[in-house]
């Protein structure tokens, strides 16, 4: 919202963005982000989703118009800049303890202890990478700076990576400069956390855990990049709780997700990064912003009739009002993520199934009530005003034709516009009957999946 | 053990500028309005509109739907066709809406 205000700025004609109270601060850090300080705003005390339309006019004329007013007439405050240092200069000398306080109090850490990026520290990382310090891999909202390769190597050293995951973290970084990706997103209320996943001889290389607690702490491949991801969206990207990351709740950043190849070579199963187009035997990360997950546990049978239905049932629990990504705010968008342990997934091909069919068999059977899905986007939440219909929806070119082929408000849709956008890893540990789902924010971190180059020996 | 430490921050590629000239007042301007099609914008918007052409005689609004929604899929295409479009409309001032 404030990007549109800021797009009129630059045309030259003047603007006053429409902010309810509890943004105000975000408004502010994302205006400096986007290089005009001054941005006015008009409040909107509280929040209009918990106001009679009553309040809600009250609050408007009280205090909003004037703010209209105010915003579009009255002379701006001078902008001016914050002087920085240069990345990579040298901020500070002390001791661990004390580079860590330093760190904490610059909100440059996320309170966990990090490992001092000294530049010799940082040095071995540069020679991972195999390109050069200062390239650009891209230019990162809200704060609108510079990705660069140092930056990648200064954060890893503090997220407590090793130096040969250099060609994994810039892969990362250069996904999330991709514009398909959609990190400017990374701070709205719902707080997803974007999940990594990774595929290809990386993954033993670098010792990535993908057996038994597959999303556990404690291996430091795993767990150290989950890390890096965030301290990179804090320090470049410019994402800080109670200033640009209005996450309601949030939660600590995910580890990255290593699937088994071993599984998938073996039943002849596409893994994640071939789906998204990466040849056979290239590494590569996928990177997708996920609002939350549950696991399906003790799957039950010996075949894919009786495991599908819960596995379909448990795709249409999670994704609920997320199904605003499959019509309305981006049709086609809603890419939910099933996990498969080993054994479910052998088991579901030992009964014929590729990856392809069993797509093909939860898109069957993973739907709701055309009723309760028009209450997710429009009369539990506002996130389709006018509680539009899917009828209307599709009419308006909103919603793919599979949603009105009926006038029957009980008939059944699916949570997804089509089987492919369900996506499915196999990963976990390999002997036991349990799945996760994981519902998906839709183009507000759509995934995104980057070849992993290794530098020239 | 001291240790000396590098800044882990990317260099700001904008620098701070001006916001454009206000307007002396809303009397017979016309005012885009910008949506982002969630948090009640539809409801807001014209309680906007009777407030301000109450106050200023002449003022005329461009709808929202003029424009497009200025988030989600079709957001990155209505930013780059805004400029062209408020002069087209001949836009004096833009309201743009929801941060919510």
């Amino acid at each position: 919202m404030l990007r549109a205000s800021a797009a009129a700025e630059e045309a030259g004609v003047p603007s006053v963005s429409l902010t309810c109270e509890g943004f105000i601060g975000q408004a502010a850090t994302t205006a400096t982000g986007l290089g005009l300080p001054s941005l006015p705003v008009a409040v909107v005390p509280g929040h209009v989703d918990v106001q009679t339309v009553e309040e809600l006019r009250a609050n408007v004329l009280a205090v909003t118009v004037e703010g209209v007013v105010q915003g579009l007439t009255a002379p701006p405050e001078k902008a001016s800049d914050i002087e920085e240092p240069e990345p990579g200069e040298v901020v500070f000398e002390g001791t661990y303890d004390e580079i860590n306080r330093f760190y904490y109090e610059n909100g440059w850490s996320d309170g966990l202890p990090i490992v001092p990026p000294t530049a010799a520290r940082v040095q071995e990382f540069l020679k991972h990478a195999g390109r050069e310090a200062d390239e650009e891999l891209g230019v990162l909202l809200p704060d609108k700076r510079s990705a660069t390769i140092r930056t990648v190597a200064i954060n890893g050293v503090m997220a407590g990576c090793r130096p040969e995951y250099m060609p994994v973290l810039v892969a990362l970084i250069e996904a999330m400069a991709d514009p398909r990706y959609g990190v400017e997103h990374s701070g709205n209320t719902p707080g997803a956390e974007t999940l990594i996943i990774v595929n290809g001889p990386v993954i033993r290389r670098l010792g990535f855990n993908y057996q038994q607690g597959a999303l556990r702490d404690g291996f430091q491949a795993n767990t150290a990049i989950g890390r890096f991801w965030r301290l990179y969206l804090r320090n470049v990207a410019g994402f800080l709780p109670h200033k640009t990351d209005k996450g309601t709740f949030g939660n600590t950043w995910r580890v990255v997700l290593a699937e088994n190849e071993d599984a998938l070579r073996q039943m002849g199963w596409t893994t994640i990064a071939q789906d998204a187009g990466a040849a056979p035997g290239e590494s590569a990360v996928t990177i997708s912003r996920f609002t939350g997950g549950s696991v399906l546990a003790s799957v039950f049978g010996n075949a894919p009739e009786q495991m599908i239905p819960y596995l379909a049932d448990g795709l249409t629990r999670l994704v609920a009002w997320e199904v605003i990504f499959t019509v309305g705010m981006s049709v086609g968008a809603q890419r939910p993520l099933l996990v498969l342990s080993p054994i479910l997934a052998q088991t579901l091909a030992r009964g014929g199934l590729s990856k392809q069919d069993v797509q093909r068999r939860l898109f069957e059977q993973a739907r709701i009530p055309a009723s309760k899905f028009e209450r997710y986007i429009g009369e539990w939440t506002n996130l389709a005003p006018g509680r539009p219909s899917l009828k209307d929806l599709v009419r308006r070119g909103r919603a793919a034709p599979i949603f009105a082929q009926s006038d029957d408000p009980e008939r059944l849709v699916p949570v997804v516009e089509k089987a492919e956008d369900i996506m499915i890893a196999v990963s976990g540990d390999p002997l036991r009957t349990n799945a996760y789902v994981f519902a998906h924010n839709g183009i507000l971190g759509f995934p995104v999946t980057k070849p992993i180059r290794l530098p020239a020996r | 053990m001291l240790e000396r430490v590098l800044w882990p921050r990317g260099r700001r590629t904008v620098t701070a500028r001006p916001v454009a000239a206000r307007l002396d007042t809303l009397q017979g301007k016309t005012v885009g309005q910008l949506w982002d099609d969630l948090f009640r914008g539809d409801e807001i918007f014209p309680m906007l509109e009777s407030a301000l052409a109450a106050r200023f005689p002449g003022v005329k609004f461009v709808g929202y739907r003029t424009f497009g929604s200025t988030h989600g899929a079709e957001e990155q295409q209505v930013l780059r066709d805004l400029p062209a479009r408020m002069r087209e409309l001949g836009v004096d001032a833009v309201i743009s809406g929801m941060a919510c």
